[in-house]
């Protein structure tokens, strides 16, 4: 079913597509390009595949190769074009977007720009002579959070404050996603009512709102403040939209922390991501010391990526381990790439690896699963 | 279309649809559905709309001429540089409107000094 979806996703990019680039794009083996999760397209350079945790170039016939003589070529023009497709011929109307370097498009997609920079006194107002185009294609992947939200609930009316951590590229706003819609939703099998929600989006990546309307589900109980800075964004929601529970993705400054605090205060729960190894490198950064501890966070859920396979690990606020899942399968890319058998696949992506546990996260010696009924021992 | 920041499939939508289109209104309809397939760029869509229904508008060859350049530059700039194309364009037009006033009035003398003579003559002739 995810497979159908994300080739009908990729019919989607097509019709955005230069005819070229869209005759190489049809070529493309489905299976493989069922995991396909961005599409680098530079002005004279080769074509580009992103997969979970590595990349490969794309050949005129639609193949996946390691040698970028081999790949296909994309012309400026036809990076021209695609901008202005992207655009709906309206750069106009893409104005405070292209400023931001991004698109936001149809279906949730999102189109990265590169160019060069136009400044207007101190103010970036867009780019010109676009030189590249990322086009990352959506993961909405309804259920992958439900194994985990029953270690965030806290009643039937009620959840904790929660912090996904990752590095980048491992699934923080997929799952923030998917859980922003339980929230939002309830869960029957959870015992869990529904609780209103309020998506601060500064990035349009949460709910990818497309002309005011949200491209993913994220509940029916929830409001998205769209392009909107996290700081006032959050105050704007306490102010005027009541929310029970305010999500925001990629938290990074004392200003976001600050926020944070004052929602707390204001009676409403956090769900949020933050780009981080673990805890203690979150902790360390300026400011988020004050979210972290006591009367911080309540549930720290922490994501990666080893040998190609995710991993997701849910702890408390005082370092206990609630639940951990080694191949936690977001039901979508390395997986469905594996199982197509290319050895070119499964060579570079063991390479490229990602490193969250080697890098930053050390695996606890000793540390046990209370889903599995033993006892907690060990912190963070 | 710029203040609004609607794209301009959804302006030339807006405009066919609405009350002010007049005599534009096949010209707006097929401009923004040639857009909305995604198929050209603003220019030959406007370019071929204008061809299309060129015949069932009260225009010279010369304002045709006019608007045809004018599709060129719509929807390529920000929000600035689209004002100042509209203004521009805006200014041209003014210019032709001018032109033809003064060829209306030039018109009118002339078919009203023919009026005269011909009443003087049908005068005569009575006489």
């Amino acid at each position: 079913m995810e497979k159908v979806r994300h080739l009908h996703a990729l019919d989607r990019i097509s019709s955005y597509l230069p005819d070229r680039l869209k005759r190489v794009v049809s070529r493309m083996d489905p299976g493989k390009a069922a995991g396909l999760e961005e599409l680098r397209i530079n002005a004279e350079m080769p074509l580009v595949g992103v997969f979970s945790g590595f990349d490969c170039f794309i050949a005129a016939d639609g193949s996946f190769t390691c040698r970028h003589d081999q790949a296909f070529r994309v012309g400026r023009e036809e990076v021209e074009e695609l901008f202005y497709r992207l655009c709906e011929h309206s750069v106009y109307a893409y104005q405070d977007d292209i400023a931001r370097g991004f698109l936001t498009l149809k279906g949730g997609y999102r189109a990265g720009i590169c160019g060069k920079a136009v400044y207007q006194g101190q103010t970036l107002k867009g780019f010109k002579d676009i030189s590249s185009i990322c086009i990352r294609i959506p993961r909405e992947l309804k259920g992958c959070a439900e194994p985990i939200f029953p270690f965030i609930r806290a009643g039937r009316h009620d959840i904790c404050n929660t912090l996904v951590i990752s590095p980048p590229r491992c699934g923080k706003t997929t799952l923030l996603r998917d859980l922003c819609r339980i929230i939002s939703t309830g869960s029957e099998a959870a015992d869990f009512a529904g609780l209103r929600t309020v998506i601060v989006d500064e990035r349009s990546e949460i709910a990818a709102c497309y002309r005011g309307v949200p491209q993913n589900d994220c509940g029916p109980r929830t409001d998205v403040l769209d392009g909107c800075r996290k700081a006032e964004g959050i105050e704007m929601a306490l102010r005027g939209l009541s929310p029970a529970v305010i999500v925001v993705d990629e938290l990074g400054t004392g200003q976001d922390a600050e926020s944070i605090k004052m929602a707390w205060n204001a009676g409403a729960r956090i769900v949020a991501t933050a780009h981080a190894y673990d805890i203690n490198d979150l902790r360390e950064r300026l400011g988020f010391g004050i979210l972290i501890g006591e009367g911080g966070f309540e549930r720290y859920i922490v994501l990666g990526i080893r040998n190609g396979s995710r991993w997701v690990k849910v702890w408390d606020a005082y370092g206990n381990r609630l639940y951990s899942d080694q191949a936690f399968r977001m039901p979508d890319g390395v997986f469905r790439v594996h199982s197509h058998g290319a050895e070119m696949f499964r060579e570079a992506e063991s390479q490229a690896a990602c490193t969250s546990e080697v890098q930053g996260h050390p695996a606890v010696p000793g540390e046990r699963d209370v889903r599995n009924g033993e006892t907690v021992e060990q912190g963070f | 279309m710029c203040v609004m920041g609607k794209p301009l499939n959804k302006a030339f939508e807006s405009l066919g649809k609405g009350n002010y289109g007049g005599v534009w209104v096949p010209l707006f309809n097929r401009s923004g559905s040639l857009l909305q397939e995604q198929i050209l760029d603003a220019g030959n869509a406007w370019r071929i709309a204008l061809e299309e229904t060129a015949a069932a508008l009260p225009l010279a060859q010369e304002d045709i001429d006019l608007l045809r350049d004018f599709g060129e530059l719509l929807g390529k700039s920000d929000r600035d540089m689209q004002h100042a194309v509209l203004a521009m364009e805006k200014e041209k037009v003014s210019a032709l409107e001018r032109k033809a006033k003064e060829e209306a009035e030039t018109t009118g003398k002339l078919y009203r000094n023919l009026g005269a003579l011909l009443g003087a003559a049908a005068v005569i002739l009575l006489i």
